[in-house]
């Protein structure tokens, strides 16, 4: 018997949809939804204030390099940055960034919770109250792998901004708001990995990729054949 | 005007008009999302590019930061380790300059120096260096001039290398090559391969939404009973042999 090419093609692109169906419209939608909203939105630029470039002046009175080399064991880098109004030496250190006063060349404790939000009151743009101050220990889901302790300091408003500081430097670790934690949902659906949200390879997302490949396919042969046979027909 | 009937027919329309129009970006939405699905981002790599090799940097005495500027306006100032000799990095209005934090001598960036930075991210022979005066397709994601360190390994790696820090910035390869085509076939930017957010891929996703929400909505007008006939016929052999024995 003759196979019934059409026949065959439109079942198995009707049961392979059936089968993917579901995850194809999840993929259009979060795809939508990442194609719409800006990256530089999601990663919450406008949220924070870019440092202001102040010239440094390096001529005299810094405490020398070497003294703090040998202040901060293990430093790979040391720099100058400034921590409110005041010039501070920053070292990275293999135990995490420490700070010292750039004239006195004495370590800085760390930053203290008013300090904390002071500081983010300074990155923030917005004018929403602080709603809660927290040292965290161990890491929420959405600061991933980003090693605690960290500050979290979030704000009011409808996006709930949230910033990270490190409590050694009062640097901005990271930010969140309610468009990140959309978009991070969203990936999450997109990229099949319900547990790290990180995992591009695995097996679920594979055969569903390979499947809608297949199913798309035949649907596009389905076209060309039923534009084809509507021609023949009015010929 | 004929009023619009919402029937079956009329999606199937929708479904099968939206899919001529769009269905080929569909098409390679699947498919370049299957490629990158099994290329493995291990091989790929690229996004953790900060990890280089740190050394620390040795104790005694450094060239006198006070010396530094010669007139220029200093907006930064750090002192790292390049491949066990300490240097400044010196940014000021007139841009970076890197400094021998031992002798205060400047150091310009050549293919040598290239060359040893690059060797500390891959052990392969290399086969050929060359200056970018911009970045490329491949280093899109730093500024500035660059050199590019191409290494003989299966993967014909490149390293990147500033030619104002001496930093390193990336390392692309084969797989990383591959997977970047496509990702071009599903971010749509054919030109920078750089952004998702711009116009023409919003107006084909909006419209793909049609081709996938008419087609989850046919998926319930063209399944009917008949179709899950087998599934229950199976069953029933099975619950007659279990009472059979």
């Amino acid at each position: 018997m003759a196979i019934r090419w059409p026949l065959l093609v439109r079942r198995t692109h009707k049961w392979l949809a059936l089968l993917v169906g579901v995850q194809a419209l999840l993929w259009t939608l979060t795809g939508l939804y990442m194609v719409v909203v800006h990256i530089d939105t999601i990663h919450g630029d406008h949220l924070v204030r870019a440092p202001v470039v102040e010239p440094f002046d390096l001529s005299g009175g810094l405490a020398p390099p070497s003294r703090i080399v040998a202040a901060a064991s293990g430093a790979s880098e040391i720099r100058l940055q400034r921590l409110f109004d005041r010039t501070v030496w920053r070292a990275e250190t293999p135990d995490g960034p420490q700070l010292f006063d750039a004239r006195s060349g004495v370590l800085l404790p760390a930053l203290t919770a008013p300090q904390i939000r002071e500081q983010a009151r300074r990155i923030y743009t917005g004018d929403g109250k602080i709603v809660s101050v927290r040292l965290l220990t161990s890491a929420p889901q959405e600061m991933q792998s980003r090693k605690p302790p960290y500050w979290q300091v979030e704000f009011a408003g409808w996006n709930r901004p949230t910033l990270y500081l490190s409590p050694t430097t009062g640097e901005l670790v990271s930010r969140r708001h309610a468009l990140w934690r959309v978009f991070d949902f969203a990936w999450m659906l997109h990229i099949m990995d319900y547990d790290e949200r990180t995992d591009v390879n695995n097996t679920l997302l594979r055969v569903a990729t390979w499947s809608t490949f297949a199913m798309s396919l035949m649907g596009a042969w389905l076209l060309f054949w039923s534009f084809k046979r509507r021609k023949r027909k009015t010929a | 005007m004929k009023r619009i009937r919402l029937t079956p027919l009329f999606f199937r329309r929708i479904h099968k008009w939206v899919g001529l129009i769009l269905g080929l970006q569909f098409l390679l939405w699947a498919l370049s999302g299957s490629v990158m699905a099994l290329l493995d981002k291990d091989k790929v790599g690229g996004h953790d590019a900060g990890v280089s090799h740190a050394h620390a940097l040795p104790e005694g005495e450094y060239f006198d930061v006070a010396a530094l500027p010669r007139g220029d306006k200093v907006t930064g100032l750090l002192l790292r380790d390049l491949g066990a000799r300490p240097v400044y990095e010196l940014s000021t209005s007139k841009g970076t300059r890197l400094v021998d934090a031992i002798s205060g001598e400047d150091i310009r960036v050549d293919d040598e120096m290239a060359r040893n930075v690059a060797a500390m991210m891959n052990e392969a022979p290399i086969r050929k260096v060359s200056l970018l005066a911009k970045p490329n397709l491949e280093s899109r994601d730093h500024a500035g001039a660059m050199w590019r360190i191409d290494f003989r390994d299966g993967e014909n790696s490149s390293a990147y290398v500033s030619l104002d820090t001496a930093r390193f910035l990336v390392m692309r390869g084969d797989t990383w090559r591959t997977w970047d085509f496509f990702w071009m076939l599903h971010n749509m930017d054919y030109v920078n391969r750089k952004s998702f957010n711009h116009p023409l891929i919003i107006f084909v996703a909006f419209g793909v939404l049609w081709l996938s929400g008419t087609g989850f909505y046919l998926l319930f007008k063209s399944f009917s009973r008949t179709d899950f006939r087998w599934l229950r016929r199976r069953r029933k052999t099975v619950t007659q042999t279990a009472l059979e024995n």
